[in-house]
């Protein structure tokens, strides 16, 4: 990532002003805007994801740099050509049906769009028939699913079968998570994923694709 | 010799000044004014606007002097009884009491040492374990069983619990649907709905949703629990850095705030019903964003809202201790536990839940409810203070001692076989054998020792079982009728 060093040792710093500015200098330098996010941001994400997994830096760091991130993307966005991949995923997420509590939800969004996702989040308390409606619309290719009570996983089962009866289950991968849910409740409910933090689903989310 | 007659003085710890205590509290009710706060139930709504909240939507207003008036006609002490009657629990000034937590998805299985996930007979064996441990007093589930029908699963651990200890409860439901059931099974074993309202054996633990989030069926529970006099707590979950500002003061703020809104519905859906103040103000690990049973913020908060409950609040508080986010019963978990139970102890924290969690509350150990019974019997030793008199100071001995001869030692002396047990503390589980001892009986660390003796309590402790009538009445709620 030599061309955009400083630009990636902005993102990785979570440095709002200068990474903005790196940007702004590369596209007026004739840089490509896929050519900046490929090199620049997502090879400084990536590194910050992997300075997070080994323990090297805290969460509101890496979020920082995928804000960081975000306010480059602004620059980016309306620059792209028809026919660049600038996302490795459309993500659709939200808590379950009689699920009022967003936290973990919230970061797993944050997470996954630091790593390259183009996110979709719904919000609380989703019943199965909107999760169903928003996939029919928007298509996505995975589907997070997030629950923190056990009262409330049941509706993760029943927003599956909401899925099978649409038709619309073989379409997308399924991944849920939060605090009751286990391995063995994924399997149980045929989801494809579980992951039992942010940082999991991220990798999680890639393994699942990779295998689409 | 002059007698002599001094109080003995209990050691204490003060974490805020009155300068600060008062500052967190303006901000709580600056919050409630300023900033308000989502409440989702209709009837709340309704009356919080006869009382004079700001209401736009389900977004509420409320001024501060609706506090002071919750706050002067809440109870200053709850008492909290066995389920014969017999009063086991005042929640008053600095009284503690132990208990276990709830809805761990796994246990460590007895036997195999293994983690895995929670059934009902585990929720038995916790109970009972609890009914066998003198320092533990009341009884949580401690599991979220996966093989009962999810939609009852609280009715179906509150059942269980009743039928395998007779200490208090605290206890979790969903919603006003199975607290109803709930209700119904309690009033069963009090003898009525009076008697269960006069001598209430049971304690609902609800929680709003940090931010500023109260749901409907969260307020259906709190409404249900005013109108029948059940004591409730409603602490929030404003874990730094998670619900919360990630500061601990602005953490403490909000989660008052939160705990003032809860006690200002409560007092106007039951004037004078007992509430059980605080929130729980831990962290969320930065790295992992698990919210952390170890860490030494959530000790520190609590024992500021002990301060805060002497210098403004005075109702009794809701706390925790004795848990760990080790995923096994180790080194961490004994030192974790340790040092929430003395400083839980010390700040006089009175209500306090969640011993024998391990892995952040998600993983319940039989061990470690065995251990922490000897851990709080050990820091209630260091919390009760050096008795200065005559018969301690012993002069006396000492003289007899001294002019005694060759030989005279003072384990031979009357005064130390008359005190010997209550001058020092006499661990049961806590190894201080010789090597030798202890290696000739096996060699064992305090998890192997605490899991034989849990072993032994489930398999020796009989608990005093309810009539049969009683029994049959509970079947038939969990039946549905």
């Amino acid at each position: 990532m030599n061309e955009f060093e400083a630009l990636a040792q902005a993102v990785i710093k979570g440095d709002i002003k200068t990474a903005v500015a790196e940007t702004q200098r590369a596209l007026d330098g004739g840089s490509e805007a896929k050519s900046i996010l490929d090199k620049g941001l997502i090879a400084a994400m990536d590194e910050v994801g992997d300075r997070y997994s080994k323990g090297l830096i805290f969460v509101p760091q890496m979020l920082r740099s995928a804000k960081t991130m975000q306010e480059c993307m602004k620059l980016l966005q309306p620059l792209f050509q028809e026919g660049d991949v600038t996302s490795k995923g459309k993500v659709l997420i939200g808590t379950v049906k009689g699920d009022l509590h967003d936290i973990g939800k919230n970061l797993v969004g944050m997470m996954m769009g630091g790593a390259g996702f183009d996110i979709t989040d719904l919000g609380v308390d989703i019943p199965p028939e909107k999760f169903v409606q928003k996939i029919q619309e928007l298509e996505p290719d995975i589907v997070c699913m997030s629950a923190l009570l056990s009262t409330t996983m049941p509706s993760m089962s029943r927003t599956i079968e909401a899925m099978q009866k649409a038709g619309v289950r073989d379409k997308v991968k399924v991944m849920i998570g939060g605090a009751p849910v286990t391995e063995k409740y994924a399997r149980e409910i045929k989801a494809d994923s579980y992951a039992s933090d942010a940082g999991s689903a991220v990798s999680k989310a890639k393994e699942l694709l990779g295998a689409l | 010799m002059k007698p002599i007659d001094i109080p003995t003085f209990q050691p204490q710890l003060k974490v805020l000044s009155r300068e600060q205590a008062l500052a967190i509290h303006t901000a709580a009710l600056k919050i409630l004014e300023e900033i308000g706060f989502k409440m989702e139930h209709p009837g709340a709504l309704e009356m919080l606007a006869n009382a004079g909240c700001q209401i736009s939507d389900d977004w509420v207003r409320l001024p501060g002097h609706l506090v002071e008036e919750a706050l002067s006609s809440a109870p200053r002490q709850i008492d909290l009884y066995d389920h014969k009657g017999k009063k086991a629990m005042p929640l008053t000034n600095g009284n503690h009491f132990y208990g276990t937590g709830s809805d761990a998805t796994f246990t460590l299985d007895l036997e195999t040492g293994e983690r895995r996930r929670a059934i009902l007979k585990d929720v038995a064996n916790f109970a009972k374990l609890v009914d066998g441990l003198e320092n533990i007093a009341f009884a949580m589930s401690m599991a979220n069983p996966e093989d009962v029908p999810v939609e009852d699963i609280y009715v179906y651990v509150f059942a269980e619990m009743v039928k395998n200890t007779n200490k208090p409860i605290v206890f979790i439901a969903d919603s006003g649907r199975d607290i109803a059931k709930i209700y119904k099974m309690a009033c069963l074993v009090a003898g009525g709905e009076d008697k269960l309202r006069s001598k209430p054996f049971i304690l609902n633990y609800s929680e709003a949703i940090s931010p500023l989030h109260f749901p409907k069926n969260v307020m259906e529970k709190l409404i249900f629990c005013a109108k029948k006099k059940i004591p409730l707590c409603l602490p929030s979950g404003s874990n730094a850095g998670g619900g919360a500002p990630v500061t601990l003061a602005g953490a403490m703020a909000l989660g008052i705030a939160e705990n003032l809104a809860g006690l200002v519905v409560h007092q106007l859906a039951g004037k004078g019903s007992p509430f059980l103040f605080g929130p729980n103000v831990s962290v969320l690990d930065m790295k992992s964003t698990v919210v952390s049973y170890g860490c030494p913020e959530w000790s520190l908060t609590q024992a500021a809202l002990a301060d805060m409950r002497d210098e403004i609040y005075g109702l009794p508080i809701w706390a925790f201790a004795g848990a760990s986010d080790a995923k096994v019963m180790d080194a961490q978990a004994g030192a974790e536990a340790m040092f929430s139970i003395l400083s839980a102890m010390l700040s006089r924290c009175n209500l306090i839940h969640d011993v024998g969690f391990l892995e952040y509350g998600s993983t319940s150990s039989l061990e470690m409810v065995t251990m922490v019974n000897e851990l709080v019997a050990m820091s209630r030793f260091f919390a009760e203070g050096i008795p200065v008199n005559n018969e301690t100071l012993a002069l006396e001995a000492l003289e007899r001692v001294i002019s005694g001869g060759p030989g005279s030692i003072f384990l031979t002396d009357d005064h130390t076989f008359k005190y010997f047990m209550q001058a020092q503390f006499l661990p049961k589980l806590l190894d201080r054998s010789r090597y030798d001892s202890w290696e000739e009986a096996g060699a064992t660390d305090l998890y192997k020792r605490c899991n034989i003796e849990a072993r032994r309590i489930l398999s020796e402790h009989q608990v005093e079982p309810k009539p049969a009538e009683v029994l049959q009445g509970i079947a038939g709620v969990l039946q549905g009728h």
